[in-house]
């Protein structure tokens, strides 16, 4: 594992780290999610040895260009908000089941949907009760199998060339609705993965390119939007079978070998540029740590640290004293999700530039504790699994900004984009008289984390795809039980400092007609953040959720008010609108809304970069005329002094102020050993500590070091 | 010689101890964490973020009873180096333990180059 890590790791015996906290089941095999890359087969090896380096670069390039075609196909022809945003994936397999060329709005899907596959070759294939051929059509979307919740579904069909199989067309994305307990999907009270509605680990529901009618049947009568599950399914085929005609033209053009070859050259020279990468940076041990504030249930404190040991061309990185699983809601991780959420950060920042496929993970080892709430059992509820694993990743960027910073790479150094979670889902009739249960695209407007250089960019993207987009709102009225109001960029509600994090769209929405819609929220980050800043700045704050009932804003709108109420500060602060004003735990049961019911929505802020006191002040102004802070905060926060009369920045007078505002710093800082000694004694409150394990080091009774992580 | 780690942490190679970056004030031994070198102040995360709303629990703030904000400030200039928003009494994060030699050796390695 290397020397660092020899000399300051501990791994708490009795429990498991490199791989899943869950054993063998009917249909899946946790061993073959920590595999890496099959070995090489013999026609890999011919094509490879073919190769130049030219050749592979005009291969990546057309092997690439047939995946995007297809992301174009696949959004086109969905009818899922999910699908049409961009929140899915489209990937050519090697034979063996390794993800080679990937396009894709979510990178991690690329990571978590390939298992299933090596599972069909390992156990299916040679199985005279199921076989392999050409034209079969596989689906699968249980988390055990491989992927990340009952939500995502995929379909994988075998590429076969002159009888032989030599790729694996795969599709897919967050489809919604699986039958689960709460309408769309997510359920924030469920308890088991019992409660989370259909779980298919890999099924073969067509031959021929046809799905069998009976399956098709079963499955679309399992979920409560059998019309928009049917025709994504659909889509989802027809995609497939464009990626095979696309690929099998390439064999046909090159030759089946070179083409092999060339699929699994890409994936080796992928690695071999991390490792590259990775000894151009300094080594040594980093650490960060984010709490989760909620369980599902209720309200409760949670820990999720990392430790990154980066050595030489490799990085471990360690997920050590996490709280216990608890059974009582659905945010619970696996292994593997962790691992695969890695590569939302990694891919887009770290290793910015290379090859987005899963040989960049190569260089990786992921130890996380298990059973625990980021790598936990099977029977518990994992449908918001990513809550915890994006805590992981959250924390990488955090450390990755740390590590890059004095390296060629410093471009990539940031804050983490928002991932405070809050979803609303809506279900029931939309305006073209079919049922749909999902969110909207709203979702993938939230705050990219300020840079070392530029402020993070406002209403950027997904947390989990950058190549995200928020839909067109008309598109989004006549697709769901709700009708958009108004979207505006949201005020104090992003990370101050040097620079400073990009703020959330927010979307304000009303239900939709005489029936109005049910809605579920799902979430965290209410009382505390997701979103942090790095060297000083400050975070980007909590965004529960909110609501507000019985207004009166229908008729308003009948009376021709153009509702000329901004965003949610201004709809708290000034009350344009009559009604009962609810802000809550993201973590909500189903409930009904009706028509003038409001809902309020973003996914945050990103956090800020560096000392506010440093941010200059014409940029403090600009955000403070955008509508992006108030004046107190320009004022208290970040010292601005106006010229009284002219509203210009006062130089001389900011200077000042902030000198004064340093100068009270250095007053109010104690030493080291005088803050901890008072430090120490402080404890949160025990209902808080709920869920939480030991206090403070979940695994390890009355822990009393300063600093956490240091078991030895 | 003085190496950049991060926007306000240099290092002393030769000395093998952390600097402020804007003032040049020692921060201790590069072996120890160097928010031990650090003034540090825990404020309540309302100085910074402002509630809105009606409800005390949830305002689109940090609730000071889960989460406070750890203030790390340099000794010489009042620079804030680095801040953590902790629940109270969670024990601080050595956030960077460089490994000194392979520093040394790639710094050694530039200047010969």
């Amino acid at each position: 594992m290397g020397r660092l890590f020899d000399e300051k790791a501990r791994l708490f015996e009795g429990l498991v780290y490199d791989g899943n906290a869950f054993g063998k089941g009917p249909a899946w095999d946790p061993s073959l999610l920590k595999e890496g890359p099959a070995p090489l087969t013999e026609l890999e090896r011919e094509g490879i040895d073919r190769l130049s380096d030219v050749d592979l670069e005009l291969m990546r390039h057309k092997l690439t260009s047939i995946v995007e075609e297809a992301r174009d196909v696949y959004m086109s022809l969905s009818i899922s908000e999910g699908i049409i945003t961009g929140d899915m994936n489209c990937s050519i397999f090697t034979a063996s089941g390794d993800p080679a060329v990937v396009a894709t709005g979510i990178y991690f899907h690329s990571l978590l949907n390939y298992t299933q596959v090596k599972y069909i070759n390992k156990y299916y294939r040679n199985d005279h009760t199921v076989g392999l051929k050409d034209g079969d059509i596989y689906f699968f979307n249980d988390e055990l199998g491989g992927g990340v919740h009952t939500f995502d579904m995929f379909v994988a069909m075998p590429i076969f060339y002159e009888g032989e199989l030599i790729a694996w067309a795969e599709v897919g994305g967050h489809q919604g609705d699986s039958g689960s307990v709460s309408p769309g999907g997510f359920s924030p009270k469920a308890t088991s993965r019992y409660e989370e509605g259909l779980h298919i680990c890999q099924m073969r529901i067509g031959e021929n390119d046809e799905i069998r009618r009976d399956i098709f049947e079963f499955m679309c009568g399992s979920v409560r939007n059998p019309f928009v599950f049917g025709s994504d399914l659909k889509a989802r085929v027809a995609t497939c079978i464009r990626i095979r005609q696309r690929f099998l033209r390439e064999v046909e053009r090159r030759g089946v070998a070179t083409t092999v070859g060339g699929l699994r050259k890409i994936l080796t020279s992928t690695e071999q540029m991390a490792r590259d990468r990775l000894r151009e940076l300094n080594d040594g041990v980093y650490r960060a740590v984010l709490f989760n504030d909620d369980v599902g249930r209720e309200p409760g404190l949670t820990r999720i640290p990392t430790t990154v040991f980066k050595e030489g061309d490799e990085m471990t990185v360690l997920v050590q004293s996490v709280s216990p699983e608890n059974f009582a809601g659905s945010m619970h991780s696996t292994w593997h999700l962790v691992r695969a959420s890695l590569g939302v950060y990694l891919f887009s920042y770290f290793f910015r530039g290379l090859p987005p496929n899963a040989g960049l993970l190569e260089p990786l080892r992921v130890l996380v504790e298990g059973p625990s709430i980021a790598n936990s059992s099977a029977e518990v509820a994992h449908g918001e699994g990513t809550s915890i694993s994006a805590c992981v990743a959250q924390n990488l960027h955090v450390v990755g900004s740390k590590i890059l910073f004095d390296s060629p790479y410093r471009e990539a150094v940031s804050s983490p984009h928002s991932r405070n979670l809050l979803l609303y889902i809506f279900a029931g009739e939309n305006r073209r008289g079919y049922q749909t249960a999902n969110f909207t695209g709203t979702a993938n407007a939230a705050g990219q984390g300020a840079r070392y250089d530029l402020d993070g960019e406002s209403a950027l993207g997904f947390y989990w795809g950058p190549f995200t987009d928020s839909g067109e709102v008309e598109d989004i009225d006549s697709r769901l039980p709700q009708l958009v109001l108004g979207r505006v960029v949201e005020k104090n509600n992003h990370g101050y400092g040097k620079t400073r994090g990009g703020a959330p769209l927010v979307e304000i929405s009303t239900a939709f007609g005489d029936r109005g819609c049910m809605m579920t929220s799902r979430g965290s980050a209410d009382k505390l953040s997701h979103n942090p800043g790095v060297f000083g700045g400050y975070w980007g704050p909590p965004n529960p959720r909110f609501v507000i009932r019985n207004t009166n804003v229908m008729q308003l709108m009948a009376e021709g008010d153009d509702l000329k109420f901004a965003n949610q500060y201004e709809l708290l602060t000034e009350r344009p609108l009559e009604g009962e004003y609810l802000i809550s735990s993201s973590s909500g049961e189903t409930q009904k809304f009706d028509e003038g019911d409001i809902f309020v929505w973003s996914l945050g802020g990103g956090g800020g970069y560096g000392d506010v006191l440093e941010r200059d002040p014409e940029e403090v102004l600009l955000d403070l005329q955008s509508g992006l802070i108030t004046q107190e905060v320009a004022d208290k926060v970040y010292g601005l002094v106006l010229d009284p009369e002219t509203r210009e920045t006062d130089a001389e007078g900011t200077e000042k102020r902030r000198g004064e505002m340093r100068a009270e710093r250095l007053r109010a800082g104690k030493t080291f050993d005088e803050f901890t000694k008072y430090w120490s004694k402080q404890k949160p409150k025990e209902e808080i500590l709920k869920y939480y394990g030991h206090w403070p080091e979940p695994r390890l009774e009355e822990y009393d070091k300063p600093f956490w992580g240091q078991y030895r | 010689m003085r190496v950049t780690i991060t926007e306000y942490l240099g290092l002393d190679l030769s000395e093998e101890r952390w600097k402020c970056n804007r003032c040049g004030a020692d921060l201790g031994s590069a072996q120890e964490p160097y928010k031990k070198g650090c003034l540090i102040r825990d404020r309540d995360p309302h100085d910074v973020h402002f509630p809105i709303g009606p409800n005390k629990g949830y305002n689109f703030a940090f609730d000071p009873e889960w989460v406070r904000i750890v203030e790390f400030y340099c000794p010489g200039c009042g620079t804030m180096l680095e801040n953590e928003y902790l629940p109270p009494g969670h024990p601080l994060t050595w956030d960077i333990e460089v490994d000194l030699q392979q520093l040394k050796n790639k710094h050694l390695r530039e200047d010969l180059s």
